[in-house]
């Protein structure tokens, strides 16, 4: 037993509530973040070619990310927050551990966020090289804040390398050292920017407000960046796969039937959505897609018990049940869904006929 | 103890919080408040059927968006973010007892960012009165997330029954939630007003921005207004330690609220000249004024409400470094570090005093206390102690400074972080004795180190009783508060007062000092705000180079040096004797 894992707190309902509520909301925070980085990467390709209709497309993103922004964080926030109930624990420490680069997390995103904001307000007066300035620089960030956030999630699964905090209490650490990190990286953010990519196509499709050539290109970058990363993202998975260590990865081979079938059902999805990529097939891609998340994500969840098997498991936690707060949670969250799609509906037939 | 401590000798994880906290609450507040505005001005228009001002609450609504979404939800997320890193086993125990609080409280967040988008991005192409009810819907979402927020605010610093029954409501609906529910609404009705004066400012229409300042301008005086009796039925409703801090026991608190008096007589003031005078007095520096003065009146408010918890973080639950207060007794007899997780020794002893003393102090001090930095040095705050001073005062810091927690560890862990203190980081050299806390020379003046010396040197009350007889030192004793309230009250018994009289008495007639008249001079004039070499605002590198005749002249023109100096008011002897005495210092002389 790791001496420096923290005792956890008492949780006040069965923790397979929280699991449902993190795989709920979890996935959705991905699918959005994928969105905001797909579309920053293909804003800033759109503007760093000289084409005008690839700067239509570049501003029609420009338009669309800030939005994306706001929601990548809010359903961010759901998700750290159920996490925190169940992991806090081991989350906190390796946070504390790497305290400099945790925070810098937030004036990061504030920069990032101000920046694309810019870059949608004043499009049409930008020169180019400052558009292109206003658009990297957020796609650096949110590619810098991807790499923070892997190594906190994983510096938590690892509680053996902890004690490298006695030579450097003052949260500067990373954890370089994991050999599965890379690997980690770079299936999110590889799959994550395909992800974006199909967002971009299905942009093209169902917003007819665009301009023609725009809607065109739209469909024809994002599916082409969908498609050949989907390709890389395979080979990248599978590093991945290998790179897991010999426990965790057996859990894949047969160890646990579910944890197996998994990773069958997420390659075969993969391989069609490939096939289908290549064939052009927008919307069959955003359907098998967004499952195929939802796959990964449990996935994910497999690897991380994995890891924390001789340490912890959220079985563990004590609870004091009092589900009268939980209650007061699902009356709330039904009436402000309702008042969301109201308003929504509202907005998107007062957009319909008042179009310019 | 459960969690590792972030190290941040020179800033401080106070520092950072107060910092996040200040800039979310100023911007989160108007977040409320301002959906009120948005609302309330459209109305207007609608009613006035004013073409201009509709055209003015949406570039408003554009501001509020860029202003609540981007910074307020982002520093909302950075606060967060560092509390978690600052204090982790106190943000455990508010996720962990209200996640049912913080996932309603996302509920409104979601509806919130849905309505503003709306509310701006369909603003004139929407029918007005679905327009108005989005607004509405942004608003009331957006005062629900402050309802939900203040209850779990509130909890720390008035956890009411759930110290005793841990049950969510009793620590959701605890003593001061109503109190500061109706403060904090009106707060952000104000900064609503506040911030509509940086908008109004940028009008080109004459007519409409007098209308729009003046209407602005009532929204402030009419939130100020009721906020006044709503802090005080606030303030009435605080534990008598936390009350007894914010009144003048806490000197941190003090010098927060003078910077918010200040605030508030900016912001009435700037107010006032805009209700008042001409538009056209109405520039976008008397409105940056405003907003600034606000500012520190918001400042001054989050920062007491902060300090006025200590020394808990949740009060009379966890003390602010985390350790819990059921656990004191058990600390006291096993020690600390033995039943701590993240720290690199276990016990303390001759061998290790050193790093048992650093640990403790990380573990126990730093949250309040940097190290050499910019907030709370511990450095400067014992300048003035030596060992068996500070060693007495570790015993009793809880009792005699309210706002610190009890040093939590046995006799051996107390005098390493005493050890630690004086030769660790004042590196000063002495000899631990095996009694330890004797200190040199007579039972009074004993006494007078143990309890005196920490914040005041000998000198500066030999100053101030310079004219008191021996009668009223002894009385002076019994009631220390009194003389100023920063002052705990000293709680000998009455012989022991008798003997710190006498030694007080005693110093008036040179019986308990070396005779010096420059050391003298220095000590009655110059050290309550320098030391000499070393210390807080030392002196000496200051004057580096400088002979003695220039030290003299510049005593006679202290006041026109820079820093604040008042001029120093001493016979010509004194001058002469002092400008001697930091000469000979300068050259490396007496210290
Ligand atoms: C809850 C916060 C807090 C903690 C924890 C804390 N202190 Fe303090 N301490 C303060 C404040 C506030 C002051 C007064 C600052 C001022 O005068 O402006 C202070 C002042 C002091 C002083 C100066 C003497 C005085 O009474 O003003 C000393 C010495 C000191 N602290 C030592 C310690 C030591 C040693 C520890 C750890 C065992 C500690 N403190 C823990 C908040 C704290």
């Amino acid at each position: 037993m790791n001496t420096l894992i923290p005792t956890p707190d008492a949780i006040p309902a069965a923790w397979g509530w929280f699991q449902v509520l993190l795989m709920l909301v979890f996935p959705l925070h991905l699918v959005l973040m994928n969105a905001m980085l797909g579309s920053t990467a293909i804003a800033a390709y759109a503007v760093l070619r000289k084409d005008e209709t690839l700067r239509g497309l570049a501003w029609e993103l420009g338009k669309v990310i800030p939005f994306l922004i706001a929601f990548a964080v809010n359903l961010g926030v759901a998700a750290l927050l159920f996490l925190q109930v169940l992991y806090g624990h081991l989350f906190y420490t390796s946070s504390v551990l790497m305290g400099v680069f945790w925070l810098s997390v937030v004036p990061l995103l504030i920069i990032a966020y101000y920046s694309t904001y810019l870059f949608d307000f004043r499009f049409p007066t930008l020169a180019r090289p400052v558009a292109a300035v206003l658009i990297c620089l957020p796609l650096l960030i949110f590619l810098a804040i991807a790499f923070v956030y892997s190594n906190n999630l994983t510096l938590m699964l690892n509680p053996d390398v902890w004690k490298a905090y006695f030579g450097n209490p003052g949260g500067t650490l990373l954890n370089l050292g994991d050999r599965v990190l890379p690997a980690r990286y770079l299936h999110f953010i590889v799959g994550g920017t395909a992800v974006g990519g199909l967002f971009v196509a299905v942009l093209g499709r169902v917003r007819k407000g665009m301009d023609q050539g725009v809607r065109e290109a739209a469909e024809r970058v994002g599916m082409r960046v969908f498609t050949v990363l989907t390709g890389v993202q395979i080979a990248v998975g599978f590093l991945f796969l290998a790179a897991l260590p010999r426990p965790v990865l057996l859990l894949f081979m047969g160890g646990d039937m579910i944890a197996t079938l998994l990773l069958a059902i997420g390659l075969v999805t993969a391989l069609i959505l490939l096939m289908a990529g290549m064939a052009r097939r927008v919307w069959l891609c955003a359907g098998l897609a967004l499952p195929l998340i939802y796959v990964m994500s449990f996935m994910r969840d497999f690897v991380r018990d994995g890891y924390l098997k001789p340490h912890f498991s959220p079985e563990s936690l004590q609870v004091v049940p009092q589900y009268s707060p939980m209650v007061m949670f699902i009356v709330v969250l039904a009436a402000g869904l309702a008042a969301v799609v109201w308003m929504l509906r509202k907005a998107s037939s007062a957009l319909r006929t008042t179009r310019k | 103890m459960n969690y590792p401590v972030w190290y941040l000798p020179f800033v401080g994880g106070g520092t950072l919080i107060a910092l996040i906290s200040i800039v979310h609450v100023f911007i989160s507040h108007f977040a409320v408040g301002g959906g009120l505005y948005l609302v309330l001005a459209e109305r207007k228009g609608l009613r006035e059927n004013n073409r201009a001002l509709l055209e003015f609450t949406r570039k408003h609504a554009k501001f509020f968006l860029l202003m609540t979404m981007v910074m307020g939800g982002i520093t909302g997320v950075g606060i967060w973010f560092i509390i978690s890193l600052v204090n982790p086993a106190a943000t455990s125990v508010l996720i962990h007892n209200f996640v049912f609080g913080w996932a309603t409280e996302w509920v409104f967040f979601v509806v919130e960012i849905v309505a503003i988008f709306v509310y701006y991005y369909c603003f004139g192409r929407m029918d007005p009165r679905t327009h108005q009810a989005v607004g509405w819907i942004y608003f009331i979402a957006a005062w629900l997330s402050l309802f939900i927020i203040n209850g779990i605010v509130g909890f720390m610093l008035t956890p009411g029954g759930w110290l005793g029954d841990g049950n969510f409501w009793s620590g959701f609906f605890n003593p001061s939630f109503w109190p500061a529910l109706f403060f904090r609404t009106f707060v952000s009705l104000m900064l609503a007003g506040v911030y509509a004066f940086v908008t109004t400012s940028f009008l080109k229409d004459t007519e409409l921005k007098s209308v729009m300042t003046r209407y602005s301008a009532r929204w402030v005086l009419l939130s100020l207004l009721a906020a006044a009796p709503a802090g005080y039925w606030y303030l009435s409703v605080l534990p008598n330690q936390a009350r007894a801090l914010v009144e003048g026991a806490s000197p941190t608190i003090m010098r927060a609220l003078h910077y918010g008096i200040l605030g508030i007589v900016v912001l009435v003031a700037g107010t006032l000249v805009l209700l008042l005078l001409k538009p056209s007095c109405h520039t976008r520096t008397v409105s940056f004024l405003v907003l600034a003065g606000a500012f520190l009146f918001m400042g001054a408010f989050e920062w007491t409400r902060e300090a006025s918890r200590r020394p808990y973080v949740i009060n009379e639950y966890m003390y602010s470094n985390a350790v819990l207060k059921k656990d004191r007794g058990e600390l006291e007899r096993e020690g600390f570090l033995h039943g701590a997780r993240w720290v690199s020794t276990r016990a303390a002893g001759e061998s290790n005093l050193l790093e048992a003393g650093r640990e403790l102090f990380r573990n126990q001090c730093h949250a309040c206390h940097t190290v050499g930095g910019i907030n709370n040095d511990i450095i400067a705050r014992t300048a003035n102690m030596e060992y068996p001073a500070l060693l007495g005062y570790l015993g009793r810091i809880h009792e005699v400074r309210y706002f610190m927690p009890p040093f939590m560890g046995n006799e051996a862990e107390k005098e390493a972080l005493a050890y630690y203190i004086v030769k660790g980081l004042h590196g000063k050299d002495f000899k631990v004795s095996p009694e330890g806390t004797a200190a040199a020379g007579s039972k009074g003046k004993e006494l007078f180190t143990g309890h005196c010396i920490i914040c005041h040197p000998e000198s500066l009350i030999k100053e101030r009783t310079a004219r008191w007889d021996r009668r009223r030192i002894r009385k002076g004793l019994d009631k220390l508060s009194a003389l100023n309230p920063a002052m705990p009250d000293y709680d000998g018994t009455p012989e022991e007062k008798e003997l710190m009289a006498d030694y007080i008495h005693s110093l008036k007639t040179g019986a308990g000092e070396s005779h010096d008249k420059g050391k003298e001079a220095f000590d009655k004039h110059c050290a309550m705000c320098h030391s000499l070499g070393q210390g807080v605002n030392p002196l000496l590198p200051r004057m580096s180079g400088w002979d003695r005749e220039r030290i003299r002249k510049s005593l006679d023109m202290l006041d026109r040096l820079k820093g604040g100096m008042p001029p120093l008011q001493a016979p010509n002897e004194e001058k002469e004797a002092l400008a001697a005495f930091l000469s000979r210092s300068l050259q490396g002389g007496v210290r």
